[in-house]
């Protein structure tokens, strides 16, 4: 799914690794999901849309 | 994140453990059936546990596998293996059931291994789906 984590992230300065601590996972996924190879759960987006302040619709973009 | 994996099944010593346990294992069936090798594969298998113990230190792809580094995705990833895995031994069970009959066989074991496959499988389906 095509989605802006990787904008988002770099915007703040966060490295992958980072990102991957605060959400309990590990880097890998936050780079799969980066790299649109995995969607994630539905908790983990809307983890991932708090984190940057965003609503979940602006970060996911599922019709595209 | 939301994991259905238990706390146990995650931690580091999980992995080593079962490994080292099943070498046990393994190594105890073979002296008993005065095989030789038992020591082989009581190392074999505590050098694959510490595989898992010291190499999830390094390598999030041997943490991942060995529990530890176990999230949302590697459930997944977990989950399509084992189908994976199920789906080649299936095929494998029915072509060896056939070549069995084939040759004037009963069929057997192979055609017990799968019904035991088709129970399981519809218990699985009956059992998951009461739990969404």
């Amino acid at each position: 799914m095509k989605n802006d984590i990787r904008e988002l992230r770099a915007g703040q300065g966060l490295s992958q690794a980072a990102l991957a601590e605060a959400m309990e996972v590990s880097r890998q996924t936050i780079n799969a999901i980066e790299a649109e190879r995995y969607t994630p759960s539905l908790p983990l987006a809307i983890a991932l849309a708090r984190y940057f302040a965003r609503p979940v619709e602006e970060v996911f973009h599922a019709d595209e | 994140m939301l994991m259905n994996s238990p706390r146990w099944y995650r931690s580091r010593w999980f992995m080593p453990a079962f490994s080292v346990s099943l070498g046990l294992l393994m190594g105890g069936a073979l002296l008993a059936g005065d095989n030789a090798g038992a020591i082989w594969s009581v190392l074999l298998m505590t050098g694959v546990g510490a595989l898992f113990f010291f190499g999830g230190r390094r390598s999030e792809t041997l943490a991942g596998l060995g529990g530890p580094g176990r999230d949302e995705r590697w459930e997944l990833i977990d989950v399509r293996a084992t189908s994976f895995a199920g789906t080649v031994l299936i095929a494998l069970l029915i072509g060896c059931w056939l070549w069995n009959i084939g040759n004037g066989g009963d069929g057997s074991p192979y055609g017990q291994l799968m019904a035991v496959t088709g129970v399981a499988y519809i218990v699985g389906v009956a059992v998951l789906r009461r739990r969404g």
